[in-house]
């Protein structure tokens, strides 16, 4: 029933590319996995700085985004030394079930707590915990169908601040970022089906280009950006990105035969040409240095934050094809960034959303509203004219913006 | 996620940023210029470096092939030019020919490091603090006598204009006679959690990073720019910051040395320091108060790693109190006058800091290159890094004792307490032996 509803909507994307009244923002990074929206009827003219807030709900500290789908919203967060999956009713905010197992708070050099996302496939909602079990629930019971612990299976080692990816289903299978160049699990069964060697992964959720048996899987570890078969997970490419503290977290954007790689720490972004056998550099940029979140890229620009997050980072638009810095702004305190209707909707690390058009033109904010009101580090999530915002410490809000 | 941002910086707005392209060479002569120590401080140094023109970038040096990596990656992208990459700095020192060597290793490295180098007929720009233990420093600093190389410390706060400017205003007896000195770092923190052990990564020479201080186990908390929370390596946020901020106080009372130093601290909130086979956390005291005595003026140094700002203006700087009023001079908020009567109107000046990260290090390099062209001493010669460094490790070495010290600054020896000075050098690990002073 589910399934053809989703091929229903596929088949209105491509007969209306880029819009849609409502869809669900099934998996992280969204439908199209490029943190976009095509939901157009979004209302925000907040009048005084007021948005309609549905609900608010409180799902303990972590930094996991929101998943929507059936009118059920998915997150995760920490609570009393458990790591907590809850689904939420998204009219109202009520649990409908919640799901805990025992995790560390591992709050070094962050306030810690889960920092994945669920995906949703059908009527399954897969969890990658920081420690590496995977669990597979039944969406609308929160029955666990099956768990695994998938770092003890493949023999790969935890990273520095534990797993944070979020799994990607790819026809039957699951892609999990673990060890060097990824992990690929049975979505059914939970059997492992591919897994690469034990070396320290990335952060960043993998990237699928093409499809079927010749489909190329990108994944992040903490030393480079590798392009395996997705089918066997045998290594075609690997494109050496050293950063300090391993931390490659933002997932590789490709676009147009081309793929832009960012990290933070001072790393910066460079762009690649990906029509050869291997990657080959068009352009370097130290002016974008993705920490935590990766870039958008709408309309041949990249937005997206820049810098240290902790230390006040710049929101920032470039050009795609250059890397030219086209406008940023400092003094923004950016937590998240989203884009939905041609408009770019940035959380700001204390709980506000701000709304402006995503144009090179500038930044030139139309409507402002508070909504979590504390430190929020969690891109928003659109879905059934809805705007879901999650702070670390736990609040959710849903913001309605129908019409 | 963290790091090297320990106190969050007010962001201001800037125009337009274009992407800096390498900036023209004014002068013909370039250095070969080496860099020991290729993290975070280092390649800030070295793009100061690299942007003045002058230099060309023959070797680079770190213990961990990663960095090595990512540093020669972005010289070449900023200059074309291919450093050779060592990990061990003695063969760098007998393979390569080097003007201009810049220190940016962790603190318990920089004597040895510097003593090469200048051994090896380079001039230095060495990172604060100038030792570990004072004897380091000293022996830096006799080596230094001995050489015409020049020494340049990274204080680059001697030079900023906003510390130029309040110095000025400071000595016109803008804030009147001062009887007392306040200097402070405060930050956000709480408790810390032992941390795992762990293997080093493969990309990192342990034993070498340890060198001279103990081999402890390694846990990623250390490395990279963690170091500094642990006193193996360095001397916690009163030999980080704290060398800066004494310094603004020793160049406003002309460099007197201190008659008394009593420090006292712990860690109250981040807890008991932890160090067993599987894990640790780090040990350098959370909260700090040293008092240091002068012949006719006391300065004391508080830091603390939480509750942040609180009630106060500002979270870091100095207070210098005159009979007219208090003289803030801070960092990212430049300096401000309070004068005593409120009748009166506040004078503030912003700072013109570089950015990222907030310093002078442009306007420090060019003193240094004008030094070695002239041959006159530096803004921020190894005197001046030696005194602020001796201050800010006279402040440990009471708070290690529990007691004060009288120091004797013409002999740079504690007064009557052999403990006490037997605490200016500390136990090498071999093969590396102690230097020798003189
Ligand atoms: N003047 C300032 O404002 C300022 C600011 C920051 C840091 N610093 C100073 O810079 C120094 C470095 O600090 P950081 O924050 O860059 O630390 P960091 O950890 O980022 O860099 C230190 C580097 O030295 C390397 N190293 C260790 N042992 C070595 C050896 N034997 N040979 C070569 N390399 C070795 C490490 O692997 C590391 O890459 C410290 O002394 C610090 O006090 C000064």
């Amino acid at each position: 029933m589910s399934s053809i509803y989703q091929r229903l909507i596929s088949l209105l994307l491509i007969v209306f590319p880029g819009t849609a009244i409502s869809e669900d923002w099934y998996r992280w990074r969204g439908p199209h996995l490029d943190g976009i929206s095509t939901e157009t009827r979004l209302n925000c003219d907040w009048k005084n700085d007021q948005a309609k807030l549905a609900w608010k709900a409180q799902v303990g500290t972590g930094f996991s985004s929101v998943v929507v789908k059936d009118k059920r919203a998915f997150t995760l967060g920490h609570v009393d030394d458990q790591d907590v999956v809850y689904c939420l009713d998204v009219d109202d905010g009520n649990q409908q079930w919640k799901f805990g197992y025992p995790a560390e708070l591992g709050d070094r050099d962050f306030e810690g707590g889960p920092t994945s996302t669920p995906t949703i496939d059908d009527d399954r909602v897969y969890v990658l915990a920081r420690a590496g079990e995977l669990f597979c629930f039944d969406a609308a019971s929160g029955k666990v169908n099956w768990r695994k612990q998938v770092a003890d299976e493949a023999s790969v080692r935890l990273p520095g601040w534990g797993f944070s990816a979020a799994p990607l289903v790819v026809g039957e299978m699951l892609l999990l970022n673990m060890g060097e160049s990824g992990v690929a699990i049975d979505k059914r069964t939970g059997e492992l089906i591919w897994s690469s060697a034990d070396r320290e992964c990335g952060y960043a959720t993998p990237v699928v280009v093409g499809e079927g048996a010749s489909a190329v899987a990108i994944f992040a570890s903490g030393k480079a950006y590798t392009g395996v078969e997705a089918k066997s997970g045998k290594q075609l490419w690997s494109e050496r990105w050293l950063t300090s503290f391993n931390c490659n977290a933002a997932d590789p954007i490709v676009h147009d035969g081309k793929m832009f790689l960012s990290s933070g720490y001072n790393r910066g972004a460079a762009l690649f040409d990906m029509t050869g056998e291997t990657p080959s550099l068009i352009w370097k940029s130290k002016e974008m240095k993705n920490q935590i979140h990766g870039c958008l890229l709408y309309k041949e620009h990249l937005y997206g934050i820049d810098g240290d997050m902790e230390s006040g980072a710049r929101l920032r638009c470039m050009e795609w094809s250059t890397g030219e810095v086209v406008w940023s702004v400092d003094d923004l305190h950016p937590g998240g960034l989203a884009i939905a209707g041609g408009r770019l909707i940035l959380l700001t690390e204390p709980g506000e959303l701000v709304v402006a058009p995503a144009s090179p033109q500038g930044w030139t904010p139309t409507s402002r509203a508070t909504v979590t009101g504390r430190k929020s580090w969690t891109a928003p999530v659109i879905s059934g004219g809805r705007i879901f915002c999650r702070s670390i410490d736990g609040l959710v809000v849903c913001v309605d913006c129908r019409e | 996620m963290r790091r090297r941002t320990f106190i969050a910086g007010t962001a201001a707005a800037t125009a337009l940023v274009s992407a800096p392209k390498i900036r023209a060479a004014s002068k013909d002569k370039k250095y070969r210029t080496a860099l020991i120590g290729s993290g975070w401080w280092g390649m800030n140094i070295l793009r100061e470096a690299l942007a003045a023109g002058q230099t060309s970038v023959v070797a680079l040096c770190d213990v961990d092939q990663d960095r090595l990596e990512i540093a020669a990656e972005e010289v070449n992208d900023l200059s074309g030019d291919s450093p050779r990459t060592y990990a061990d700095y003695r063969e760098l020192f007998e393979k390569e020919d080097v003007e201009i060597a810049i220190i940016a290793t962790p603190d318990h490295w920089h004597a040895l490091n510097t003593l090469a180098a200048i051994e090896a007929g380079a001039h230095v720009f060495i990172e604060k603090p100038t030792g570990h233990t004072i004897g380091e420093s000293q022996a830096i600093l006799a080596a230094s006598r001995a050489s015409d190389r020049i020494i340049q410390v990274g204080l680059h706060r001697r030079i900023g204009p906003h510390h130029v400017s309040g110095m000025k205003f400071l000595k016109d007896g803008g804030a009147g006679d001062v009887g007392m000195v306040r200097m402070f770092v405060h930050s956000r923190g709480g408790i810390e959690n032992p941390s795992k052990n762990s293997d080093p990564p493969e990309n990192l020479d342990w034993e070498m990073y340890c060198g001279p201080a103990p081999l402890r186990p390694y846990c990623r908390q250390i490395h990279p720019g963690g170091f500094r929370h642990y006193l193996d390596f360095a001397n916690g946020t009163l030999g980080d910051w704290g060398v800066h901020w004494l310094d603004q106080m020793l160049w406003w009372c002309d460099q007197q040395s201190p008659k008394t130093v009593y420090s006292t601290g712990g860690r109250p909130v981040r807890g008991e320091a932890i160090l067993t086979e599987s894990e640790q956390t780090s040990d350098a005291p959370d909260s700090q108060i040293a008092t240091y005595e002068f012949e006719n003026f006391t300065a004391t140094w508080e830091h603390r790693r939480f509750a942040g700002q609180g009630p106060e203006q500002t979270s870091i700087g100095c207070y210098f109190f005159g009979d007219k009023g208090t003289f803030h001079i801070g960092w990212r908020d430049g300096w401000t006058f309070y004068p005593a009567d409120s009748k009166q109107q506040i004078i503030h000046q912003d700072s013109q800091l570089q950015e990222p990260d907030g310093h002078n290090m442009q306007l420090l390099w060019a003193d240094f290159l004008h030094s070695i062209e002239t041959g006159k001493q530096p803004t921020a010669n190894i005197e001046i890094g030696h005194q602020a460094t001796t201050a800010s490790l006279l402040g440990m070495l009471s708070l290690k004792l529990g007691r004060s010290v009288r120091w004797d600054g013409e002999k740079e020896q504690v007064i009557g307490d052999d403990e006490a000075n037997r605490l200016l050098k500390r136990e090498y690990r071999a093969p590396w032996t102690y230097p020798a002073i003189g």
